[in-house]
């Protein structure tokens, strides 16, 4: 296969708190179609990041066909012949196909300083030819298109500009490009693909691993920011890795039970809190029904596009479901807004504190008593005195590390101003906190001390719905899981202590 | 056929794109030919058809409202050539203004700039004041600052990061400010009776000044159709962190537009001042606001990147039309002022893009 395109040694990520790679080697082989996995979190996008130069690796270097090379941005990245195609796309949506194509790469269309639209549709003409987009106006807008068309558009961008700057076999990242693709779309994406190996390298990011399995030569694993493994083909004809190989790797072995404070569950008591029944959204979910019982942690797993997202946001009122029911302690309810779903107890810990669970220009102790004021009234006025007893009290008992009641929240740390959203649904007197991904970008020391706070909220009967970033960390807290799959559930898997059942199990239920 | 159709969901599964080109004459056939005449008619269409439909049927239907209203007057060839010399002016204003909004920024400085340049050059050309006449070489000076106000617009919202409708704010005051203190607060008289002549003077029966907005109409329509600097402002106005990654120079573009429009500000103040033989530093007062109207009844949404300078002519030729027509209706002032206020909201609402603006604040 020839000496590789790419090459990054001993790259090493830090970001505040969080070490997202740790040490990595990566290779990139002409000609192959390369397959990066791992859960999130992993660090794949970091590493991507690092290719395309939107990231600069603190340790390590990146050797492009031989010769160490800096990438300090997408712009050098490509002159270079790497280039990325977003999962949101990068394509301006109110220009034409043609201006999108050759955007600040004009030079060789102008005549006497204006652009020629009839040399650049020509040329554009034959580059959307290079992908397959031979019925497409190159004059049309960028809107107007279907997401795959958009996505081929982008990727006959890069290979134009590739050869513009003479990179021979450019590598090309794609980014969970299936996610947005109907089933019939996705087929022809991987056909495209395997013609366009001869002449670039491609990775390709995806949560799908049969596609991944199915349609690389190699597939490269990470597992918590270190390279856990690569599963081979070793000839195009010989039969693909086996799915659960690449979960193995993807998951690890075994749980540290003390971990998740596992000695701390409690068993959930009889009475259901929650309870809905054939919830369904068009095009997310369909007949979800649940049981959420005082106590309780319930893990809701599954892929990104298993519907789980849009469930936890019919059940917090942030969207409206298009039918079934939701009931909370027996009483019908219907959710129009969030505070619909507050004003009966359920309390939501987005996934993005800043921008979504706290007013970061807020200080700690507004924040705490956001949506207690009512209970802070003297009078018709607010009283200074209950507002900071309020405050200390919830500050004291989530333990919240904060200079004084009056330091803005923005100012705290990530695990801290995560504690201070829970502190504000606890100072709510909320039944059922649903937590999505609890633990995102905190470090160790401040997620054993969530770990902590969620057994306790359980223990004193709180029911918690919870979303996590790793498998291993749903099937460590929860006494419960409900496993999604293309917008059903597809199984319930008790966690008992002691007896939790497997990571590569439940990945089995999940893919 | 291309592998990508876009047809929706639930059609038919798109084709292997290894078995393209076998029966490419039956899609054609399938597809339908454009016709001879279409393709002739396709450059016509196309200019037209990036959204001024609506625009023609608003100005049609402001002449038919008047028309009736009037009982035919407001059709009489005086008063179209009324409108159309009124028209120059707040055209030329709109189409400084609209390059801003194109890229997504705001400009709020119009009136204090214009009337800047209008004191400074009122002092400059023979007048009752000072001993100076420059003549022509006006023109170049009163662009100069004007560009000069802009260019301090578009570095306070890239370079100290500020948004630009606060900034421009800013700079509106300051140079009304300044044009109170420059020109002590007179009117002073201007005494070379040539600007006058050219200002409301013909050209083969066209007012000069509606000529004047038409060369700077060109010469724009020009800049963003066929220019890299067009594109790029488009381009930002669509999207401008994805604009950056694409590699332009955001900062650049930003604080050339803003020069650019600043230097459309300096020439329409020496229009304005020649129009009245006169200066003083109110001269600005009332310019932003039916210029702002044109824009947004133009069809330029004030999220940015839609609408060129094409919809900046058509939308300062419906304002003056509208306020012609109420005029001539003796509609009192008062109720007028109002009208353009609903026009105003009116076509805002019809133009924003809402799905850009996460918050409204």
């Amino acid at each position: 296969m020839g000496e590789p395109v790419l090459r990054l040694r001993g790259i090493v990520k830090r970001f505040p708190g969080v070490v997202a790679l740790r040490g990595i080697d990566f290779e990139v082989r002409p000609h192959e179609i390369l397959g990066l996995v791992g859960e999130n979190g992993a660090g794949k996008s970091t590493l991507m990041k690092i290719l395309v130069g939107l990231e600069r690796p603190d340790e390590g270097e990146i050797v492009l066909r031989g010769r160490p090379v800096v990438l300090d941005g997408p712009e050098t990245a490509i002159r270079h012949g790497i280039g990325m195609v977003f999962q949101e796309g990068c394509m301006i949506p109110n220009l034409s196909v043609l201006d999108n194509l050759f955007l600040c790469h004009e030079d060789g269309f102008t005549r006497f300083g204006l652009l020629s639209p009839r040399a650049m549709a020509e040329r554009a003409r034959e580059q959307l030819a290079v992908v397959g987009l031979t019925d497409l106006d190159p004059r049309q807008q960028m809107s107007e298109l279907s997401p795959a068309r958009k996505q081929m558009v982008e990727v006959a961008r890069l290979l134009w500009l590739s050869e513009l700057y003479q990179a021979q076999n450019p590598t090309l990242i794609l980014d969970e490009p299936t996610t947005v693709l109907q089933e019939g779309e996705v087929r022809i994406l991987f056909s495209l693909l395997a013609k366009l190996r001869e002449r670039a390298s491609i990775v390709f990011i995806s949560h799908r691993l049969e596609e991944v399995v199915q349609h690389t030569d190699r597939v490269y694993v990470l597992k918590d920011g270190e390279h856990v493994g690569t599963l081979e083909r070793p000839a195009p004809d010989a039969p693909a890795p086996e799915v659960p190989g690449v979960v193995r790797l993807m998951v690890g072995h075994e749980l540290s039970a003390e971990h998740y404070r596992e000695s701390m569950q409690t068993e959930p008591g009889q009475e259901v809190v929650l309870r809905a029944r054939g919830l369904r959204k068009t095009g997310a979910f369909r007949d979800f029904s649940l049981d959420l019982h005082a106590g309780e942690i319930v893990g809701l797993v599954g892929l990104l596009g298993s519907g789980k997202e849009e469930v936890c946001r019919c059940l917090t009122g942030a969207e409206r479901p298009d039918g079934g029911s939701i009931e909370v302690r027996g009483q019908r309810v219907r959710f129009a807004s969030p505070k619909d779903a507050i004003a009966v107890g359920v309390g939501c810990v987005p996934i993005d504190r800043r921008s979504d669970g706290l007013a970061t220009t807020l200080d700690v102790a507004d924040n705490v008593n956001l949506l207690v004021l009512r209970r802070l009234l003297a009078g018709p006025f607010l009283s200074p005195r209950r507002e900071r007893e309020s405050a200390e009290h919830w500050v004291r008992e989530c333990l919240i590390k904060a200079p004084s009641l009056r330091t803005p929240c923005g100012n705290l740390s990530g695990g801290n101003q995560q504690k201070l959203v829970i502190a504000k649904w606890l100072a709510a007197q909320v039944q059922v906190l649903i937590l999505d991904h609890p633990t995102r970008g905190i470090d160790v020391g401040a997620k054993d001390e969530i770990y902590a706070r969620i057994r306790t909220l359980a223990a004193s009967g709180m029911s918690l719905l919870i979303m996590c970033d790793t498998l291993e960390e749903d099937i460590g807290l929860s006494n419960r899981l409900v496993v999604m799959k293309d917008g059903a559930i597809v199984r319930e898997i008790a966690c008992a202590p002691r007896r939790k059942p497997p990571p590569v199990e439940v990945v089995s239920y999940v893919v | 056929m291309s592998p990508f159709p876009s047809t929706a969901p639930g059609a038919p599964p798109a084709r292997h794109p290894s078995e393209k080109g076998g029966d490419s004459s039956a899609a054609d056939a399938r597809e339908g030919r454009p016709s001879a005449l279409r393709a002739a008619l396709r450059p016509a269409l196309q200019f037209v058809s990036r959204g001024i439909y609506g625009q023609i049927v608003a100005l049609a239907l402001v002449f038919a409202i008047f028309a009736v209203g009037t009982g035919g007057g407001y059709l009489s060839l005086r008063n179209v050539l009324t409108i159309l010399s009124l028209a120059g002016i707040p055209m030329i204003v709109c189409l400084g203004i609209h390059l801003v909004i194109i890229i997504g920024a705001m400009d709020l400085s119009t009136e204090g700039v214009i009337s800047l340049c209008a004191v400074i050059c009122g002092f400059l050309i023979k007048n009752s004041f000072t001993h100076y006449d420059i003549g022509f070489w006006v023109l170049p000076v009163s662009v100069a600052i004007g560009a000069l106000a802009g260019l301090v617009s578009g570095v306070l919202s890239t370079a100290a990061r500020m948004p630009s409708f606060i900034a421009t704010l800013g700079i509106w005051w300051v140079a009304q400010g300044l044009s109170v203190v420059v020109g002590r607060g007179n009117s002073v008289k201007m005494l070379d009776p040539r600007f006058q002549t050219i200002t409301n003077g013909d050209t083969l029966g066209l007012p000069n000044t509606i000529l004047i907005a038409l060369v700077f109409f060109a010469g724009l329509w020009v800049m963003q159709r066929r220019t890299r600097f067009g594109r790029y402002m488009y381009a930002m106005g669509g999207d401008e962190a994805l604009a950056r990654q694409a590699g332009i120079k955001v900062a650049r573009v930003k604080v050339l537009v803003f020069t650019l429009t600043g230097a459309i500000y300096g020439f329409a103040a020496l229009l304005l001042s020649a129009r009245l033989a006169a200066t003083n530093p109110r001269i600005g007062n009332g310019q932003l606001f039916p210029s702002m109207t044109a824009v947004a009844v133009g069809g330029i949404s004030l999220s940015g990147g839609v609408g060129g300078a094409l919809n900046a002519v058509f939308g300062a030729l419906i304002v003056v039309a509208l306020n012609d027509g109420m005029v001539l209706m003796k509609i009192s002032p008062y109720v007028q002022n109002a009208v353009n206020g609903i026009v105003l909201i009116l076509a805002v609402a019809l133009t924003i893009d809402r799905r850009k603006i996460g918050i409204i604040k």
